[in-house]
């Protein structure tokens, strides 16, 4: 029986498919939704930070402007002392606070008054002065700030400076007093405030003009832009798109506002896109790990099965020779094993019971038959030697029974199958002996035997079913004298006997007859049994073999083993 | 067994993948930059040095900034791009002061694989992969056109050029000849040659003011000249008849400019060429050289008693960041 090899999927790929499969998409989903919150996470965290670090600037910047209206009421004050003492205060007052580039005042029309400052000369003829706006004092507000401007008064000096004006209340010729502060302040409060690597604050006015930024420079340079519009329409807040964080918060109640930038990508992506790594690396790692333990699994499960089922499968090809090992593995497996291995002595001692029964089944068979045979032809030879002596053919009567008593005690042979091949021979010349005797002498026959083949052992009553069957389908049938010529020759580690008659022969199909049906009408051993006797007892190579030309003449082929001692062929 | 090799497979991705990023990038060794100008004196060079620095702050490279005493000694700038390269400079920001006798120096860098950039006076050198700076010759054009604006009639030009041999100085002034020859008012223009630096300018200015009365415009080229110029018309009290354009922005052409004796300055943009400068050598060894533009012309502006004092022309008169 053939069966369909390597089709189907083994049980290894199926559990190991399965759970890599499974555990693939569990991570995947895990994975996912974790990288998911944690990229919201980490934008809230980004916000968060975004958020404190504008509104730290924002209270810095609010207290360095608190200040310095602590210090525009020192001065309002200074005013209002003698010229001489106001002078020395306010030389003092300059010096602590480096930062305050000049005090100067104004009358009611905006016309500068008096100056003080430290190491610069006010110019004789300044062309414009660009620290005081009248609109915006002629629009009545008591003090207000100046966007970022050059300071123009001075003699070959031009720092940038930022202008806080104040209304005086004193009916003095002063109306207005201004600090012009440099940035030298606030750009140490912005400048090293970073939002991430790349994020920054800066500040602008209430009307989105540019106050300070750190690279306020670049940006007059024309190298950088920033919008100041932008942020300066929204609220204070924090806002973010896909690229920038963007958080605006006021300055107190000063107009100014603080604007924090910082990039999503690096205080968002760049974690998440490391958390992207980490996770693909340790999904990787429970993959593998899940593929190899599977795969070990599969092993201790499938390796075992396929043992068993290859050892089914030798079995099922040679059962008789077959011996099991027991397959190892899990509890399961191995009381698969055994039962299999039980089942194989079973099978074993079965197979061997039936064949013994078949055995026996033929030798009771045989024996029946034999002690059929023996009455028939004993009445026939009787008959014959009955009609010797009437005819007064003492001599040849005398010979016919003495050939009838050789035949009968070989026959028998003390019950042993297995005889020398001398003793078989015996027996078939004396058979062949009685049946010239009844047949008048119408063949002849002549034995032509290798001395080597005379002691070995061959199965009792071998050659008389042949050369019945040559006598009666062959020469029986012959007008003119026949003749029967058996030869028995060593071949290698066989024997091998043929009985030649050149008589009228036989059909191929009257061969398949002979070897096929035991004899029907007539009694006797026959040629079926003959074969059937050989093969059971030395294996199927051994046997019958017939050639037969019509008209010409049948040779029948016997081989067998060379046997020496009847013990090891004896049925067992 | 398939499903064996499968597992060595797949572990060996996993390993591989490990192995691939451990050995991500390590921190890089900073690139090393260098600068060299022609002056380390005037305002002009120290905002180019300001925005070299700023660009290096951004792009975190190593700048070294080199001068010579003069602007005109250009074996003395020979010697320190020598030294630039061989303290291992890999890239070179070069303004020369002499478009001939620097080229070879230059080529000598380019070979030893520096990547040359050069920002305000270029160089005659194919190593050259950008030139950043003032479109030279429309400036002059520009100094011109200011001067035929502000004077009514005919035109007696004197130029106050700078060294002979230096680029820039010469496109300049071949740019505000030949817009003096189209507009047809000029009677005469009269080309000296002085040093870049004030004294010596002032001394020729005044010389050429003693000997040529008729003038009526003078145009100076650079910063320094300007300032000698300016302080020469102060001195012989000639504000009046002779109408000054200058370069640049320094604080006593910009006091001449309010108080008459400078009638207009034209304004380069000094930061950014040091910036922009420096910003392509960093392009240039990230490897992004094909980017670049040949030629980055920054911006020049006019500016005059009128609108000095404009948001805008504070802006590129005045430096914001305090040096």
């Amino acid at each position: 029986m053939k069966r369909p090899k390597g089709t189907g999927l083994r049980i290894t790929t199926i559990l190991v498919a399965m759970v890599v499969g499974v555990v693939a998409i569990i991570l995947v989903v895990c994975i996912g939704l974790f990288l998911d919150r944690y990229r919201s996470a980490m934008v809230q965290n980004a916000r968060t930070s975004s958020a404190q670090a504008v509104s730290q600037v924002s209270n810095t910047v609010a207290n360095y402007l608190d200040d310095m209206d602590q210090a525009m009421e020192i001065v309002q004050q200074t005013l209002d002392e003698p010229d001489e003492t106001r002078d020395r205060m306010l030389q003092a007052f300059l010096y602590f606070r480096p930062d305050v580039v000049a005090v100067t005042s104004y009358d009611e029309a905006g016309n500068l008054l008096d100056c003080w400052a430290i190491g610069h000369e006010l110019k004789d003829n300044a062309l414009e002065n660009l620290s005081f706006d009248r609109e915006q004092a002629a629009s009545g507000a008591d003090s207000f700030m100046l966007a970022p401007h050059v300071e123009s008064i001075f003699d070959s000096y031009y720092p940038w400076v930022v202008t806080m004006t104040t209304r005086l209340d004193s009916g003095s010729d002063a109306a207005w007093v201004s600090l012009d502060l440099s940035f030298s302040s606030l750009s140490s409060y912005i400048n090293n405030v970073g939002i991430g690597q790349r994020g920054y604050c800066f500040l602008i006015d209430e009307d989105g003009n540019l106050v300070y930024h750190p690279q306020q420079q670049l940006i007059y340079s024309g190298l950088k832009t920033e919008d100041t519009a932008g942020p300066a329409a929204l609220a204070d807040g924090v806002y973010d798109d896909d690229t920038v964080i963007t958080c605006v918060n006021s300055v107190g109640d000063s107009g100014w506002r603080v604007v924090g930038v910082s990039y999503v990508d690096e205080l968002v992506d760049r974690n998440v896109t490391e958390m992207v790594y980490l996770s693909a690396e340790l999904g990787a790692l429970v993959l593998v790990v899940a593929l190899l333990t599977s795969w070990l699994l599969s092993r201790l499960l499938g390796r075992p099965l396929r043992g068993l089922a290859d050892a089914m499968e030798r079995f099922e090809q040679e059962a008789d020779h077959f011996a099991y090992h027991p397959v190892g593995g899990t509890r399961e497996v191995r009381e698969l094993s055994d039962s299999f291995g039980h089942m194989v002595v079973r099978i074993q001692k079965l197979m061997n019971t039936v064949r013994e029964e078949e055995v026996n089944l033929r030798k009771t068979e045989l024996k029946a038959l034999q002690a059929q045979i023996n009455p028939h032809f004993l009445y026939n030879t009787l008959d014959s030697i009955a009609w010797m002596c009437e005819q007064g053919k003492n001599a040849d009567a005398v010979n016919m029974v003495h050939a009838l008593a050789r035949l009968f005690r070989i026959s028998i042979s003390k019950g042993h199958e297995l005889i020398p091949v001398r003793r078989e021979i015996e027996h078939a010349e004396s058979y062949l002996q009685i049946q010239k005797y009844r047949y008048k002498n119408q063949f002849t026959y002549s034995f032509d035997v290798d001395p080597d083949c005379l002691d070995y052992l061959c199965n009792k009553i071998t050659l008389q079913p042949i050369i019945e069957n040559a006598i009666n389908h062959g020469l029986d049938l012959m007008v003119e004298e026949g003749h029967i010529d058996v030869q028995i020759r060593p071949d290698g580690d066989d024997i091998v006997f043929r009985v030649i008659d050149d008589g009228v022969g036989m059909s191929e199909e009257k061969i398949r007859t002979v070897l096929q049906e035991g004899p029907s009408d007539r009694t006797g051993i026959g040629i079926k049994n003959v074969n059937d006797r050989l093969k059971i007892y030395f294996g199927q190579q051994y046997g019958l073999h017939i050639h037969s030309v019509p008209d010409e003449g049948t040779c029948v082929e016997i081989r067998m083993p060379k046997v020496t001692g009847e013990g090891n062929h004896e049925i067992r | 067994m398939k499903s064996g090799k499968a597992a060595v497979a797949a572990g060996l991705l996993v390993a591989g993948c490990l192995v691939a990023c451990s050995t991500a990038p390590a921190a890089g060794i900073r690139h090393q930059v260098a600068l060299v100008g022609k002056s380390d004196t005037s305002e002009f060079f120290l905002s180019v040095y300001a925005g070299a620095q700023a660009a290096a702050a951004e792009y975190n490279v190593e700048l070294t900034i080199y001068s010579p005493d003069t602007e005109e000694d250009y074996d003395a700038q020979n010697q320190l791009v020598e030294d630039a390269v061989a303290s291992g400079a890999e890239a070179l920001v070069y303004s020369a002061v002499d478009f001939e006798n620097n080229a070879a120096v230059i080529d000598d860098a380019a070979r030893q694989g520096v990547k040359i950039v050069a920002i305000d006076s270029n160089v005659d050198s194919d190593a050259v992969q950008t030139y950043i700076g003032t479109d030279n010759y429309a400036a002059g054009q520009m100094a011109a056109q200011a001067a035929l604006d502000g004077v009514e009639g005919s035109l007696q030009v004197g130029i106050v050029n700078y060294d002979v041999s230096s680029a820039n100085g010469q496109e300049r002034e071949q740019g505000a000849v030949e817009a003096f020859q189209q507009s047809g008012r000029v009677d005469g223009i009269t080309v000296i040659n002085t040093l870049a630096e004030a004294g010596q300018a002032q001394a020729d200015t005044a010389a050429l003011l003693l000997e040529h009365p008729d003038l009526n415009v003078i145009l100076a080229f650079n910063e320094p000249t300007s300032v000698g110029a300016a302080n020469a018309v102060r001195s012989l009290e000639a504000a009046d008849r002779v109408f000054l354009v200058g370069f640049d922005s320094n604080v006593s052409t910009i006091d001449g400019l309010q108080d008459g004796t400078v009638d207009a300055l034209v304004v380069q943009n000094p930061y950014a060429m040091g910036y922009l400068g420096v910003e392509s050598a960093c392009r240039l060894l990230g490897g992004q050289g094909t980017d670049l533009e040949k030629t980055v012309d920054t911006a020049t502006r006019i500016v005059n008693r009128d609108n000095m004092f404009t948001m805008d022309s504070q802006k590129v008169l005045f430096a914001f960041e305090q040096r």
